[in-house]
């Protein structure tokens, strides 16, 4: 729940894609505009299919469109 | 606001109505002596199949009003299909609601044991069974406000 450590380029490729709205990409993806405004906004992790559609609509690498910020996790008490 | 948080605004709200309503009815039946509900345990069998009949069809009726509406009022007469966010936010939701059950389950046993009388449990299963409906819809409120 809450921000995510993924960082996306979705709404700088929409606009090079010819200004093409949350809805255009949401029809193209087969998901709703709020799950793509929760994408851009960072409240959602799409999973493994959907980020590759997204890519693949803008014709760009997933490492393209996605950015994960690397993270430690807690260590586990031994 | 969105069409899901919308729909489950109406869902709590509806869900609080159907229940008061028959609860009254069912409440001056029983003031007025044409059922014993403290007494005859097997009315309750009644009361309840009687209430998930009309709770049914009261929410059908109560759904379509509000897409009539809300089509009218948003210009949208499609209702926007349910994608992975959507069956994310409804499971994690519906745990949710299976834990207030679960617990609330176990609380009205643990209390029949502690001696309250049994036409108290049917009463507390109802609420219960509101409470948790209550719970899976504001969950999915806030997941789709707060993010999941």
């Amino acid at each position: 729940m809450g921000k995510s450590h993924i960082k996306t380029n979705i709404r700088r490729l929409r606009f090079n894609a010819d200004e093409m709205t949350q809805q255009q990409l949401a029809d193209a993806v087969g998901a709703s505009r709020q799950t793509i405004i929760a994408i851009e906004k960072g409240n959602y992790s799409p999973s493994l299919e959907l980020a590759f559609r997204i890519a693949h609509t803008f014709n760009s690498p997933i490492e393209e469109v996605f950015i994960y910020e690397h993270m430690e996790l807690p260590k586990k008490k031994k | 606001m969105s069409y899901r948080e919308k729909e489950n605004i109406i869902n709590i709200l509806s869900g609080l109505l159907i229940t008061a309503i028959y609860g009254w009815a069912v409440y001056q039946r029983h003031l007025e002596g044409s059922i014993n509900l403290t007494t005859d345990y097997n009315t309750w069998g009644s009361v309840f199949l009687v209430f998930i009949l009309v709770s049914i069809i009261a929410r059908i009726i109560i759904l379509i009003i509000f897409h009539i509406i809300n089509a009218i009022a948003t210009r949208e007469e499609k209702i926007p299909a349910e994608d992975e966010r959507d069956e994310l936010i409804k499971l994690k939701a519906t745990r949710n609601s299976h834990y207030v059950f679960t617990g609330g389950f176990i609380m009205s046993i643990m209390a029949l044991a502690l001696g309250m009388p049994v036409y108290w449990l049917f009463i507390a299963f109802i609420m219960i069974g509101l409470l948790a409906e209550i719970i899976d819809n504001g969950s999915q409120i806030y997941y789709y406000r707060k993010g999941v």
